[in-house]
């Protein structure tokens, strides 16, 4: 029922998760998500179809060097977009961050759209291929996914990351404690938006074609959705909600149109029955998963 | 003559109609414990938000050795070493009683992001020093026992203690003081004055503190200052603050009955 495309979309799925889950750690609700998403991606589509000097073949086959230099160079420019509309956007907070990210994601939208190098409304088709199959594209995801699984595991156990949770828990007292806020929610930022890019770029070539739809307002709502179910309070939530709300879907295709339905029941009594999301501290804690420092 | 540890000049705070605080000064010196004292409603608190940065001022200046810090930004002013408490408690609620502190730690010492990804020998040493004075710390205040919890499921004495931790892990030279015995019964009222003359003979602490409980001040202060309906009506040692007639009538009321 799983199959390798649908594996791969819903790695790709964990990867956004993670990306909305990076500014939460902070105590940010950002949804900008899909803007950078979109940025990375048209990024890749555009590089990989008009410049040939990364070697795209006759018969679509794409090096892999190539789309390794267009996950960073997607990852950058979504990073410095973010240095960019951080600095304005993070002075507000809570719902009013929120809607100024959306904000974000509608002018990136329109623009995708509307500049005349980006295909319009039929987009950019014709991406070339690194893989030959859909199977290929698991190993790059996962690696992209382990190596943002790494990062925020890394940061727990490192200043910026307890900064991250301070902040979260009261932005006044941590900024009286020495940590400079807005430097560390612009890091979250950033950081959210680098991993956002470079899995645009990849989903890019997986799809074969990119255009404006990419990055919508809904898919601001279904990444946070992924952060919810799963939980955000450790980043192996968003991974879990993200995999299973990407997979969730196609798995419900044989019941018909009656699937969404479902698939909004389940977006709606998640929280209900775990106000927390599904992976929480104390069930990692349970699962005798991470102990912490001892007293020495 | 130095310039004082801080010094507070002039200074006001309006809010739309109301003045909370008119032109008030007065100077802490190095190694002093300085008092702040005054009914409900005085302006000791908004005094505290103006100095440590987290309410700009409307006028006046704060200088910190003789330099303007008037309206920096809180975390500028910690890292210049001033770090103070909260009188309705501001923890890391989510955080452990350790996390609290490792996060008022980060800079003691500092360690590089890149560091810290890569788990270099740097950072490693870095966090176990971190650790330590933490742990140090959690035993001088008698929070070791509670380290992994919380710090939210903690009883209140043992908040007020933690806050007091937190501030002192930035590693400040003057320690300001939020009510710091708001809530506590006599007996832990005593153990905390007692406590703070320790904390400042060990971190060679400054300390300005804001209390209501009047004998505490007078026993802890080397001087004092009150405040009413926003101006300072008398500074200097407790026992002249004591028998000054503006003070008996605006605050310890008049005849018995002082606490």
């Amino acid at each position: 029922m799983i199959d390798n495309g649908l594996l791969v979309q819903m790695l790709l799925g964990a990867l956004l998760g993670l990306s909305v889950y990076l500014p939460l750690a902070a105590g940010q609700l950002s949804l900008a998500t899909p803007a950078f998403y979109a940025v990375g991606g048209t990024l890749a589509a555009l590089l990989s179809t008009r410049w040939s000097a990364l070697g795209a073949t006759a018969t679509g086959g794409f090096p892999l060097p190539s789309l390794l230099l267009e996950l960073a160079l997607g990852g950058l420019l979504a990073g410095l977009l973010a240095l960019l509309v951080g600095r304005l956007v993070l002075r507000l907070q809570g719902i009013y961050l929120a809607i100024a990210t959306i904000a974000l994601v509608e002018i990136v939208r329109v623009a995708i759209l509307n500049l005349p190098f980006t295909g319009g409304a039929v987009g950019i088709f014709a991406i070339p291929q690194p893989f030959a199959s859909a199977a290929g594209y698991l190993l790059p995801a996962l690696a992209l996914l382990a190596l943002a699984g790494w990062l925020c595991q890394r940061l727990d156990a490192m200043p910026l990351g307890r900064a991250m949770a301070a902040i979260r828990d009261d932005e006044l007292a941590a900024s009286c404690m020495g940590i400079d806020t807005t430097r560390v929610k612009l890091t979250a930022f950033v950081l959210s938006a680098v991993l956002a890019g470079s899995t645009g770029a990849l989903a890019a070539h997986f799809l074969n074609t990119w255009n404006a739809r990419q990055g919508t307002f809904d898919a601001s709502i279904t990444t946070l959705a992924f952060v919810i179910l799963g939980g955000s309070r450790t980043w192996l939530g968003p991974v879990v909600g993200g995999l299973l709300l990407t997979a969730l879907p196609e798995l419900l295709r044989p019941v018909g149109d009656v699937r969404l339905v479902l698939f909004g029941l389940v977006i709606l009594l998640g929280p209900v029955v775990a106000p927390q999301g599904l992976i929480t501290p104390g069930l990692l804690e349970r699962l005798g998963g991470r102990g912490k420092e001892a007293k020495p | 003559m130095s310039a004082p540890l801080l010094e507070v000049r002039e200074l006001s705070r309006r809010f739309g109609g109301l003045l909370a605080l008119d032109r008030v000064s007065f100077a802490v010196q190095t190694g002093e414990i300085f008092g702040l004292i005054g009914p409900n409603g005085a302006g000791k608190t908004t005094l505290f938000n103006l100095i440590s940065g987290v309410t700009p001022p409307t006028g006046g200046a704060v200088l910190w050795r003789g330099a303007a810090i008037t309206g920096q930004a809180p975390h500028r002013l910690n890292r210049l070493g001033l770090a103070r408490t909260f009188q309705n408690l501001r923890l890391f609620d989510g955080l452990s009683v350790l996390d609290n502190l490792l996060v008022a730690l980060q800079r003691h010492p500092r360690s590089s992001a890149l560091a810290g990804l890569l788990g270099t020998a740097g950072h490693q040493r870095a966090e176990r020093q971190r650790l330590d004075t933490a742990w140090q710390l959690l035993e001088e205040l008698a929070l070791a026992a509670m380290a992994e919890r919380p710090a939210g499921t903690l009883a209140y004495g043992d908040r007020r203690r933690l806050e007091m931790a937190r501030a002192l892990a930035t590693r400040p030279q003057l320690l300001l003081l939020d009510e710091p015995a708001a809530g506590l019964n006599p007996a832990e009222k005593d153990q905390l004055c007692q406590l703070i003359g320790e904390l400042r003979q060990r971190h060679q602490l400054s300390v300005l503190i804001i209390e209501h409980h009047v004998p505490l001040l007078m026993r802890l202060c080397d001087r004092l200052a009150v405040l009413d309906f926003g101006v300072r009506i008398a500074l200097g040692k407790p026992d002249a603050v004591r028998r000054d007639p503006k003070v008996i009538e605006a605050y310890l009321g008049t005849g018995s009955g002082t606490s």
